[in-house]
């Protein structure tokens, strides 16, 4: 036990020295998490304060374009900026391009008369959209389909206010056939085990993504002290001090399976507590205690392995940094670390299980977000585990081979 | 004492031990000499239980070394030409830790590492990080560490590798003295052969995996002046073990 209280406090003083490691470790995830979760708080906040400027050009004299802009305003995400009606297209475009315009609205003269169904121009196209290309094809949609509803509506109303003597002489009320302000469709979260209403913010998804990020960039400084451990002649000391290379594997799994624990603590503590102060929305963090421990466990068992086989492997400690930092990047976006797996194509999603970083995040997830509980992880756990065990019997293996340790 | 007989060892089918016979009194300071490749690394991490060897027998203090590796290994000390401590550690963590590995604890420790920082005259720099050490420093620091055990046999490779005049010097008397005060055994390796004049009590030179000298110090200087004309251990040494260079591959 004494032994192993010093191999502790061996490793947390090497890794609380290096100043690399702790920026690695604690700084760059703490970072990434205030980022991503302040950029990404409007993707997922229902109450979205992201407004879309829409440059707009009005050749309709009726009243119903100006009924489409206010209805359209009323959505809290779309904002028109009306130029001069005799204003070119060419200088439109211009306009939209320099000003930084995503879109141009052109109401064209004949739009009332499309929506009443009655003049010159009723049968004709009375909006043009004009998109710059930068523009991604889901935000087009929701303009576009804004905009139809929006349209439909106009051209309901005006239809009953076309039959209103017909619908009087009926005894039907035209109000109760006007279309209805607000949408008649009701958005509901889906939580295991019917728990309290929990919103999916941004940090929801940003704390687990990183943690898990920075729980396998742990590669650096057990490859740093692995390999300067090695090459310094201190396995050999100590293989001659009697210390069995299983020993020495406990050794630095033990103390790195802390400074995980360590990692998950801090990174939690800034969802719940630094993101609300930043104006982020405060991280909740389920309540299994136990499946949040044991996902936790597996990615740091899997990491850990995964770093001393990498360690084990290279020559140096700038290789091992260099591979495990690059198989970190990779692994992360394939894995939805970086762009949530929900917006990948079918395809993408079905390769992101490929990467043990996703299996972590998923089970992160399901604690964090889906309610979830040690029934939900242990599946995801599991493989974690057993990719560690794998890792590990490999490094065992190489490391007597070489007769390093 | 340390008995060596028919001591093999080859790595990937290629010899580098053959045949090794040597004994070692208890309590003397034998030099190991060699040029690079010869086998002394081998044949100390033999000794020390670092690495298997393939046949032979070796016992020390009596004890086989196949059967009584643990008891061997809490009795010895291996001081390797590398600096194997932690250089973000203070030498006091550094004493500490090694400490702790060794089963030392409370006051055990406590008198252990207060020989040890005597020993390495290390009471002015005990809190300092190592990687702020001098060479000096950093090779008294990775002696010290070796003895805190207190073994009975000491191995030391090549321990006085890139220090100054000062240090090589305070290292050397050293040695002497713990050898003299603890009746330590003591088995060196350098490739200063005015060293290995100055404290061995007996030398053996190791080539191509064998040993082709080995005796009393005094007795082998007597061969050098009667082979090279006079008692110079340095020309003795390229006179057995031939001049061409020994580049390893």
């Amino acid at each position: 036990m004494i032994k192993l209280l010093y191999i502790l406090k061996k490793e947390f003083l090497l890794i609380l020295r290096d100043v690399h490691a702790v920026t690695i470790l604690f700084v760059m995830p703490a970072v990434f998490i205030l980022i991503m979760t302040l950029a990404m708080k409007d993707l997922f906040d229902l109450h979205s304060t992201v407004v879309i400027d829409i440059l707009t050009v009005n050749h309709d004299a009726g009243k119903r374009s100006a009924a489409l802009l206010k209805a359209m305003e009323e959505h809290n995400t779309f904002r028109f900026h009306l130029i001069d009606k005799d204003t070119v297209t060419e200088s439109v475009k211009e306009q939209m391009l320099s000003r930084d315009y995503k879109f141009t609205l052109i109401i064209k003269k004949n739009f009332s008369a499309f929506v009443n169904k009655k003049g010159k121009g009723k049968d004709e196209n009375p909006l043009e959209l004009l998109v710059n290309p930068t523009v991604p094809v889901q935000t087009q949609l929701v303009l576009k389909s804004a905009l139809d509803g929006e349209l439909s509506k106009l051209r309901w109303d005006a239809f009953i206010g076309r039959i209103e003597k017909l619908l009087a002489f009926a005894g039907i009320d035209k109000k109760d056939l006007k279309a209805d302000k607000l949408s008649p469709i009701d958005v509901q979260y889906v939580y295991k085990g019917g728990q309290s209403f929990k919103m999916p913010s941004a940090v929801q998804q940003s704390v687990p993504a990183w943690l898990v990020f920075s729980m396998f960039f742990i590669v650096v400084p057990i490859s740093n002290t692995f390999i300067s451990e090695r090459d310094q002649g201190t396995f050999m000391r100590l293989k001659s001090m009697n210390v069995s290379s299983s020993y020495l594997i406990l050794g630095k799994m033990i103390p790195y399976l802390l400074i995980n624990a360590v990692q998950v603590i801090i990174m939690i503590a800034i969802g719940v507590y630094v993101v609300p102060l930043c104006g982020g929305t405060a991280l909740t963090i389920g309540d299994s205690l136990a499946g949040l421990i044991l996902i936790a466990s597996a990615v740091s068992f899997s990491a850990i392995s995964v770093a001393l086989l990498i360690a084990s492997i290279a020559r140096t400690a700038e290789q091992a940094t260099t591979i495990g930092a690059v198989m970190n990047i990779i692994f992360g976006a394939l894995g939805g670390l970086m762009v949530p797996k929900f917006v990948m194509p079918e395809f993408m999603q079905n390769l992101a299980n490929l990467s043990p970083m996703s299996w972590g995040l998923e089970g992160f997830l399901d604690i964090f977000l889906r309610n979830g509980g040690v029934s939900d992880v242990l599946p995801k756990s599991l493989s974690l585990i057993a990719l560690g065990l794998v890792m590990l019997g490999m490094t065992l293996i190489l490391l007597r081979r070489h007769r390093e340790v | 004492m340390i008995k060596i007989e028919h001591l093999y060892k080859s790595y990937d089918k290629k010899p580098v031990l053959k045949d090794v016979a040597l004994s070692v009194k208890r309590g003397s300071i034998m030099g190991l000499l060699g040029p690079n490749g010869a086998g002394k690394t081998t044949l100390i991490s033999i000794l020390t239980g670092v690495i298997r060897k393939d046949s032979g027998s070796i016992t020390v203090n009596g004890m086989d070394l196949d059967h009584e590796i643990g008891a061997i290994q809490s009795r010895c000390s291996y001081v390797p030409q590398t600096l194997a401590f932690y250089p973000r550690l203070t030498a006091r963590e550094n004493l500490e830790y090694f400490g702790a590995l060794r089963d030392l604890k409370g006051k055990k420790l406590k008198e252990s590492m207060e020989f040890c920082i005597d020993i390495g005259s290390m009471q002015d720099f005990l809190n300092k990080r190592v990687d702020k050490f001098s060479g000096g420093m950093k090779r008294r620091l990775n002696m010290a560490i070796g003895l805190l055990n207190d073994p009975e046999i000491l191995y030391l490779d090549e321990p006085t590798l890139g220090v100054d005049a000062q240090s090589r010097n305070y290292i050397l008397k050293t040695i002497k003295k713990i050898n003299c005060e603890r009746k330590m055994t003591i088995i060196y390796t350098s490739h200063y052969m005015d060293e290995i004049e100055q404290v061995s009590d007996e030398i053996a030179i190791i080539d191509e995996g064998k040993i082709i000298l080995h005796g009393a110090t005094q007795d082998i200087l007597t061969r050098a002046d009667a082979l090279c004309g006079h008692r110079n251990l340095e020309e003795l040494f390229l006179k057995l073990t031939n001049i061409r260079l020994r580049d390893e591959n």
